[in-house]
Order: structure tokens, then sequence, then C-alpha cells
């Protein structure tokens, strides 16, 4: 038997037991080798068994590999060795397939050993991947989640986050609040494409500035639309903060070359400055944007220190604004009257009714508390409306109660001048109320005629057309273009209380010469003049004595309920027995501005 | 499915639970290792015919485990500069890949779902290791039975195939029910237990991952009669339920 022919038999024997990864040729040149060193091993002088050991390890190196690769070689071993070597020894065949088995099977566990610490190495790999994929997929979304897209800022859930982490400490910090100035109207005037570009190159100058910024820590942060905001740690002095904002507004006012233009842009700020631990992190960013809010309201391209007593004011007033249009609704305002009186007779010659608002927990407000918000909120024409009808209907009560009854004097807020509907509207209120028309005075203050539009002129004379009396109010305080006043329909000046008062102190020869010049003024263009603020009766005969027609104050009556208007009215007279029979016990108080 | 495939070659790069599934398709589908054994064999007769053809670039889609016969290495033994891209949907088969290819330049392994070719196509490690305009040996060895028509296999092979110049090949075998469809029916219920449930295709079915491809003789035919080298030929071919071909880009 050639080993050729056995290497045939053996390779027939292990079809179908194994596969292996190198051709037939291969396997064929491979079985040959491992053929002759048997043979050879089992007809050496000195048997040594080793080399059948070698065998059964290189079956297993070169994929020969599985159980029952092992029980057919061992088949064709005794079956077809003693035929390839004659004369061979039994002990020796099995002493040689003794040796084999041993190599194959010390073979195959360091192979399943290490195909398992492969495979367990892989699986560890594999979980690392995976965690790590989990990571930074978890870090993206985190990255998306607390920075703004466009400009690549921490947004505001970072700088959340980071007031957090630094409030902890007692750490001096501020916050500021910037706002670039008009944004909105680039956006609506240059499209929004242009407004991007001009909140990534804020962006850019801010985040630069926040690098090179050495005194302090700096961090950047847009946190809404074109509001960025910057904070500060680590500051040492409080003016660090105001240096700040200053820095990033003349760095915001350098001109933005945006698509081949120069847009003139400038940013307001608001700065909060303040040591952590004494205020919660979210009054921190609020606080410095009502300072913001400040900074705009003072004519922008400026930044603000939040105060808190401002503050407080402003939130104060807030609240009360916030409160108004319910307070209409439920009837809230009220009016108040206060005598006009003939400074030769003392006889009542009008009355000046005054809003009241009945608050259910401030108790009653003057005007001045309240008529300042009214304006600022709109709100102001329909308390004007509803206070003048309730003005009208009260002065008609007073037509049957006198032959001569006073003329009631209803305060008109500058904006309706410029209210299409205001003309009819009181003439609607005359009609409805039945009165007569000579018995309402409008009275407007001297600020809203300075300047006089065509429109407001034109209401004004509308007015007076309809026989309705109209006065200056807080006359001599507005620098008044005197010019203008010749040409407007008016009846009656009212000079400012400030003129009475005056009085009170060392009158001098130029102030009664002033007061009687403007008195001289209104009776020039044939108008009532009528003194506001009189407080006692020195003053009311240096008014009259200048030429005041009709004078009002506290020596004259408080504002008070229509009841004590009616008794003057039915007498004919005020109730100048009242505290002027002795106006030593009578102590003035701040007379409320109207 | 990687792992019991391993296994039934005769590996131990596998767990204990991949080796209770092997098992059960074992008495579900008797002879099922030899049919591992012929797919093995087959891909490398494959893989030769494609080295002689000239092709030196190989996109092994369901690599698996690669232990026994490398692509790279059967590949770089022809030509060292052949490279190999193995994708595998098995995060482990990756991994044990990677440890393999840590010494060789040529060869990279990603994991990737093969249906999902935006993917792999565009992978950066694909595209860094296979030159697109040169011809590839696209390598679907028992794989394409473990992707459901839901997962549009077929549209998946057309987009490899429009990705590749002509001179480019596709060698695919694939489980069919044509014959002893019972026990493979048992094995196909087996695997909808795992990850990689399997779909079975007729030979009609299975011609038509073709398309586009001149199938090199002899065709589409059962594993062990593709271009058989004695004395490898296992199995009778009523045993059989694997085809196997070779197709050429023209």
């Amino acid at each position: 038997m050639s080993v050729t022919t056995f290497v045939d038999a053996w390779l027939r024997a292990l079809r179908g037991t194994v596969y292996v990864p190198i051709t037939p040729a291969e396997q064929r040149e491979l079985l040959t080798g491992l053929t002759r060193r048997m043979a050879e091993t089992l007809t050496a002088d000195r048997f040594d068994a080793f080399p059948g050991y070698e065998v059964g390890v290189d079956l297993v190196k070169h994929e020969f590999a599985t159980p029952e690769t092992l029980g057919r070689t061992i088949t064709v071993m005794r079956t077809q060795l003693p035929t390839l070597v004659p004369s061979l020894a039994d002990s020796r065949l099995t002493e040689l397939i003794e040796a084999l088995t041993t190599g194959f099977a010390v073979a195959m566990n360091d192979r399943s050993l290490d195909g398992q610490e492969a495979v367990r190495m892989a699986a560890l790999s594999a979980r690392d991947r995976a965690e790590q994929a989990l990571r930074d997929s978890e870090a993206r979304f985190r990255h998306f989640a607390t920075h703004d897209q466009l400009t690549g800022l921490p947004n505001r859930t970072r700088f959340i986050e980071r007031l957090a982490e630094v409030a902890g400490d007692d750490v001096q910090l501020a916050v500021c609040s910037i706002d670039v100035d008009r944004f909105r109207t680039i956006n609506d005037s240059l499209g929004h494409d242009i407004g991007d570009q001009v909140l990534k190159i804020a962006a850019d100058r801010l985040r630069q500035m926040a690098v090179g910024y050495s005194s302090a820590s700096c961090e950047v942060f847009r946190l809404d639309r074109d509001e960025f905001t910057l904070l500060l740690t680590g500051i040492s002095t409080p003016e660090e903060a105001g240096k700040m904002a200053d820095l990033a507004l003349s760095l915001l006012a350098e001109p933005f070359l945006v698509d081949d233009s120069e847009l003139p842009i400038t940013a307001s700020a608001g700065v909060m400055e303040t040591i952590t631990t004494r205020v919660e992190p979210g009054e921190i960013l609020r606080s410095a944007e009502i300072a913001l809010h400040w900074a705009k309201a003072d004519g922008q391209g400026r930044w603000r220190l939040f105060e808190p007593t401002r503050s407080a004011a402003d939130a104060a007033k807030y609240r009360l604004s916030a409160a108004m249009p319910a307070a209409l609704r439920r009837g809230e305002f009220t009016l108040a009257f206060q005598p006009l009186v003939n400074l030769t007779d003392g006889r009542l010659a009008g009355v000046e009714a005054l809003a009241r608002w009945n608050h259910p927990a401030r108790g009653i407000l003057a005007a001045g508390k309240f008529i300042g918000l009214a304006e600022d909120t709109g709100l102001v024409v329909a308390m004007d409306d509803y206070l003048l009808e309730q003005a009208c209907r009260q002065a008609e009560r007073w037509i049957h109660m006198s032959s001569e009854p006073p003329y009631v004097g209803v305060n008109l807020a500058a904006r309706q001048l410029h209210r299409t509907g205001l003309v009819g509207y009181v003439a609607q209120v005359l009609t409805s109320t039945g009165l007569p028309p000579e018995n309402l005075q409008l009275e407007i203050t001297e600020h809203a005629v300075i300047g006089t539009d065509e429109q407001a002129v034109d209401t004004l004379t509308q007015l007076a057309r309809l026989g309705v009396r109209i006065a200056i109010d807080d006359f001599g305080t507005g620098y008044s273009n005197l010019a203008c006043l010749g040409g407007l329909p008016l009846h009656a000046l009212k000079l400012d209380g400030a003129f009475a008062r005056n009085e009170t102190s060392r009158p001098t020869t130029v102030d009664r010469e002033f007061v009687a010049t403007l008195v001289k003024v209104g009776h020039t263009l044939d108008l009532q003049v009528i003194a506001e603020g009189i407080e006692t009766l020195r003053q009311a005969r240096r008014m009259r004595d200048a030429g005041c027609d009709l004078g009002q104050g506290w020596l004259f009556g408080a504002a008070g309920p229509a009841e004590d208007i009616d008794r003057q009215v039915q007498q004919g007279r005020s109730c100048l027995l009242g505290p002027a029979a002795r106006p030593e016990a009578y102590r003035p108080e701040p007379y409320p501005v109207a | 499915m990687a792992r019991s495939y391993d296994y039934w070659l005769g590996g131990s790069h596998n767990f204990a639970v991949d080796r209770e599934y092997a098992r059960q398709v074992m008495s579900a589908l008797p002879g099922v290792r030899l049919i591992a054994q012929a797919n093995r064999s087959f891909m490398h007769r494959a893989l030769r015919y494609l080295l002689d053809q000239g092709v030196r670039q190989f996109l092994d889609l369901g690599s698996g485990i690669p232990t026994l016969g490398n692509v790279h290495e059967v590949a770089q033994r022809v030509d060292p500069e052949s490279k190999v891209v193995y994708v595998d949907i098995d995060p482990i088969a990756v991994a044990h890949s990677r440890q393999i290819l840590a010494d060789s330049p040529g060869g990279v392994a990603i994991q990737a779902d093969l249906a999902d070719t935006e993917r792999v196509l565009n992978d950066p490690l694909v595209t860094e290791t296979l030159d697109f305009s040169q011809p590839i040996g696209l390598l679907m060895v028992s794989v394409l039975h473990v992707v459901p028509d839901s997962n549009d296999p077929f549209g998946a092979v057309e987009r490899y195939r429009d990705a590749m110049v002509p001179g480019s090949h596709v060698v695919i075998t694939h489980g069919t029910d044509d014959q002893r469809a019972d026990e493979m029916h048992a094995a196909r219920e087996l695997s909808h237990k795992t990850a990689t449930p399997g779909s079975l295709r007729s030979h009609g079915e299975i011609e038509g991952f073709f398309s586009g491809y001149e199938l090199i003789d002899p065709g589409l035919v059962w594993v062990t009669q593709w271009r058989p080298e004695p004395p490898d030929e296992l199995g009778h071919p009523t045993e059989l339920t694997f085809y196997a071909g070779v197709g050429r880009k023209p």
C-alpha cells in the first residue's frame, strides 16, 4: 500500500465530517505529510510516539477539528496503517493512536477555550461599543437640547443649569441680558435670513469677547430670538458687570456687514449683580430682564443696572394696571367733586369732577395713582367715557336745584383729542343726560395742547361748536406756545397750583407780577382764569388780587361726594365758612394732582 | 444566527444560547451541519473563481463569525492588496471580526443591516476601503433568506448592483423549501424566535436576485453542484436545501 492510497482512504473517511478552508489539493498535501510522519514514527528503530501527538495537534490546527474527524481518523489508522507499514507492532500502533488522540484533544481544548475567549471579548467589545454609541447619542442629544442651532451658543436650558451650578456657592456673579434693538424691524423689513445673519454675527462677537475677557469668567448664551445673556462669575467688584455690559454694547454697536451692506445696529442690556446665595437663580435672570426692559424704555442702546426698589414700584404699578379693566367693569371707578368758587363773591361757579378708584384692598385711590397707568394701557378712553357720563348726569341734577347751576369740569386725556368718535360721544352724552353744553367744561392739560396738531385742533373746534366749554389745565407748567394758544377755541385757563402755593412762602414782586401777567394773557384771550390749589385765605386773596376769576382748592372744599356739592348748589355759595372761618385750624394737605 | 452557524461548522465562538438553538435546528433539520459545510465550501470555490476573474475587492454581507477561512485571508493569499469589507447585523460578530482584522490592513468590518444599502454604501469605512470604479465581489452567502420581503431584499440587491461597475460579481446561496419542505418549515419556525427570522424562497424567486447579472455556468444550482472540486461534493442532491449561484454584471 502506498502513502497515496492511505491518504485517499483517509480523505474519503473524513468527507462530510468537517469543513476545512483549504482546497482539496491542499488537504491532500497536508494529510500526505502527516501520513509520512506517522509511517516514519512507526518504522523508527527507537520508537517514540510523540510525533503522533503533533499530528493530532496539526489536524486541529488545520481545522480538521470535529469529534467525527478524530473517530474516523482512528478507524483509518487502525484499519489501514498495518497495511501501509508492514509488520507493525500492535503496541506501537496503540501508542501512536494514544498520542494522536491526546494531541488532538489538547488542541481541541485549547481551540475551544481560545474561541470562547474570543467570542466573550467580542461580546464585551460589542457592549462597550453599544454603550459608547449610546453615550455619544446622548451627548449629541444633550448638546442639541442645550444649544441653539443657529448660533451654536448654549441655550436657555443650559443657562439655567449653569446658573444652578454656580448658585450653590456663595459667589458674586452678574447676569447681563442683551437684546438687539428693533430686531423685529430688521426681520420684518430685511427678511429672516438677514435677521439670522445679524444674530450669528452678534453671537460671534459676544463669544469672542467672552474668550478674551480676562478679569472674570464670562459665558455667553442665547436665550431667545434676539436675547443673549452673559453669565459673569469670579468678579471682584460690582463695577465689573457694568464694564462688561459697556464692552458688549460697544461691540454690538460696530456696524454689521450683511450681504455687502452695513446695518447700523444697537443693543440694550440689563444687568443684575448679586451674591448668589441671596437671590433665587430664577430671580436673577428675571431681574436682569427687568433691567433690560428699563434700558429699552430709557431709549435703547444703553444698559441699566437692576435696582430692587425700582422693580418693586414697577411691580406694584403693574398689578394696579392689570386690575383696572375688571375694576372698570365692576364700577369701582367713581367721581369726587370739588367746587370752583368765584374769588370775588364766593359764589359757586363750577365743580370739577375728579376720578377716584374705590379699590377693594387699597381703599380710595386718587386719580394721580392710576390715571397715568390708564393712559399707558389705553384704558383711559373707556374710563373717561364712563366718568364723563356720570359727571354730566350729576351736573344735570344741579340744574334743577338752582337758578345759577355750576358747570361741571371733566378731565380729558390727551389721546382723546386724536380719537375720531370723541365729538360724537360727547354730543350723545349731552343728549342722553339732558345737560346743556355750556354746563360742561372739558379740561385738557397744557401738555396735551403743546404742539397741537391739526386733528387735535379740529377736535377742539368741533367740541367748542357743540357749545361745550374748554379749559387748559395745569397752565403755566408746560411752556405753552402762547401764539398757538390764541388760535384755540378756549374758554378758561386753570393756573397750576404751584402759583398759588408759591404765595405761601415769601412771594417776591416778580412772582406776583408773573402771575398777574399770566392772568392778563388769559383775559386778553377772553378766557376765564381759574387758580388751582388754593389752600389758605391768604392765597385766595392774593390770587384774587392778581386778577383770577375763580379759585379751587382745599380752602373751598376738598373733593367729596356729590351730596356735599348739592348743599352748596342749594345755598348758591361755597362752604367758605367751613375751613375758611378758622384758617389757623386748617392744616393744608398735599393737593391731589389731577 | 452567525454564532449558531459557527457551531454547526465546529467552531467554539458561540454561547450556550446559540448552541441550544443550533441543536434545535439540527434535530428539526438533520444534516444542517453538512449544509453549513457545503455553504462554506461553495463560498471558497466561488471566491477563488472571482479571484481568477481578477476581482480584488470584496463586500461580504452577512459575514457572520469569520473564523474558518476568512475571505481576506483567502484573497490576500492570492493578492496581498486585496480589500475586504465585512458587514453583519450582529454586533458581536462585528466586534469579533474587528479583533481578527486588527492586524490586517485590507480588511474592515461594520455593523449594519444589509437591507440598509444607503447606510452600507455610504459608510466611511466602506467608501475608504473599496474603490467603486473597480469590480467588486458582492458576497451574500447564506444570508438573503434571513431578509424578509418586507425589508425588500430584491431592491437591496439591485441597489448594490447599481453601485458596482461591470465586471463585478455577486455570490449568493439561499435556503429553499423546494425540497424537504416540512423540515425546512420546522427550521423556519425555530428561526422566528430569533432576531433574524427566515424567509425561504423558490428557485425561481432566488433567480430574481440575479436580475441584471449574467449567471455564471452552471447557473443557480444545489450548493454542492456549483463547480465541485472532488472530493468536496458533499451530500446527495436530494438532501440539499440551499441553492448557490454566481452572477457577473455585464
